[in-house]
């Protein structure tokens, strides 16, 4: 049962990661790097490891994901 | 943007998928390693019985690997100062739009829960996962929360630099008298007996130090976000 | 089926495997695109693959997660605590790194207005 849950996050996490890079608009982009960082925290979480999956949690989807939509913000949308 | 570089790209990704099979196949080929392999992990676990706290993680974080914790808090101060110095004014940003009123009631009513969810996490890192940089970092997501909804709201300046500046002091304190004390920097000199582990008050000096660090940590992140939401349009 | 993929060799193999291809798709994105926020993006993606195979291998099944309670005493079946702690130092530093870069892009962008990487390379402004 592990063995299915660690390939069937893999297999989205890689999915979501390669759609989050090829994007042309910028906010698409952003949201589709949450989603690898909440992946990531299954997997963690999956593997026994509490502490490294909550400062993951916090830090991947509280701090990181602020800078980039405010960098965003900044920079405007342009092509 | 979607303009993309002059780049033989089906050479990189050809270098990448062998790299794929050169790691599958060494996998495969160690799978005839002895299977009793001595980790140093084993006598970490040990040694965590009779000198540590509950969570092995904040015992080898703060313990055992102390001075380590010292340095990335430096590289913390120095990521926050770099920030700082490039994005702060003094001139006050013009937000120009008001928040929404249902945004500034349900800040209102989240931000003492957020705050106490990060105190809780903190104090008791020793016990249960968390610890002094996850909370903090809650800490900092809460003004966050405040600083979005509020047009006006601003941490000022004075009780930042107080709260790091005994945080950061009183750490490098602590190890040189625990120098003082023991003749090892960071020794553990406050009473840790065996027969209290899984209580609030056990360990010693590990939850002392950790709480010193989440204070450093969630006042920190609280400037780099502040710095980056309040930079002035006018240059 | 299930107790093929459960196999401590099976799931090493899916976990450096996989790990190996998110850092592919990470320097992928950082030598094809041209605009700055997108090479930060695809540096986050690469340092979550060096994690997660950091841990994926040391995972071991049929052991507990490392933290001493009143249920769990005995100390032979937990899990290894020496990686988590490094990997925990080592999220914090990539985030405090990233921002640091990201506020230098900012500033660049106000101060001359452009943010394709192949026209920065004049030394003053």
């Amino acid at each position: 049962m592990t063995g299915i849950i660690i390939l069937v996050t893999f297999i989205g996490m890689i999915i979501v990661a390669f759609a989050a890079i090829i994007q042309t608009k910028l906010a698409d982009a952003i949201i589709l790097f949450m989603g690898t960082g909440l992946g990531s925290v299954v997997l963690f979480f999956t593997f026994k490891a509490p502490d490294v999956a909550l400062t993951e949690a916090v830090i991947g989807g509280g701090i990181s994901s602020l800078i980039f939509l405010m960098a965003l913000k900044h920079l405007g949308e342009e092509r | 943007m979607n303009i993309k570089r002059e780049l033989p790209t089906t050479t990189l990704s050809g270098f990448a998928l062998s790299g794929l099979l050169v790691v599958t196949i060494l996998n495969i080929l160690l799978q005839n390693m002895p299977k009793e392999i001595y980790s140093a992990g084993d006598a970490l676990l040990k040694l965590n019985e009779t000198e540590g706290v509950a969570n092995a993680v904040t015992t080898v974080v703060v313990f055992f690997r102390g001075f380590d914790t010292l340095g990335e808090i430096a590289v913390l101060f120095i990521a926050s100062l770099g920030i700082g110095l490039m994005l702060h004014s003094n001139t006050h940003c013009n937000i120009k739009a008001e928040s929404n009123f249902m945004l500034q009631t349900a800040s209102k009513l989240l931000f003492p829960i957020i705050l106490l969810f990060g105190i809780y996490v903190m104090v008791y890192g020793h016990l249960s996962p968390g610890g002094g940089f996850q909370g903090g970092v809650i800490i900092a997501s809460a003004i966050l929360l405040l600083l979005i909804s509020d047009k006006s709201f601003e941490i000022p300046h004075s009780i930042i630099i107080t709260l790091e500046t005994f945080a950061g002091v009183s750490y490098v304190l602590i190890g040189l008298i625990g120098l003082l004390i023991l003749d090892t920097f960071l020794g553990n000199f406050l009473p840790h007996n065996i027969s209290q582990m899984g209580l609030l008050l056990s360990g010693g000096i590990i939850p002392l130090i950790y709480i010193i660090v989440g204070i450093k940590v969630g006042s920190e992140m609280s400037m780099i976000v502040q710095n980056i939401i309040k930079r002035s349009d006018d240059v | 089926m299930f107790e093929f993929f459960d196999q401590p060799e099976v799931i090493k193999v899916i976990v450096s495997a996989g790990s190996m291809f998110l850092f592919s798709i990470g320097l992928f994105g950082l030598l094809s695109y041209k605009h700055i926020i997108k090479t930060f993006m695809s540096i986050a993606i690469m340092e979550i693959s060096i994690f997660l195979l950091f841990i994926g291998l040391t995972f071991k099944r049929d052991a507990v997660a490392p933290i001493i309670d009143s249920t769990h005493m005995d100390v032979s079946i937990m899990n290894d605590p020496i990686p988590h702690a490094m990997i925990l130092t080592a999220i914090v530093i990539g985030m405090a790194v990233l921002a640091l870069g990201t506020s230098f892009a900012i500033e660049y962008y106000k101060l001359t207005g452009n943010i394709n990487i192949d026209e920065m390379n004049s030394m003053r402004y």
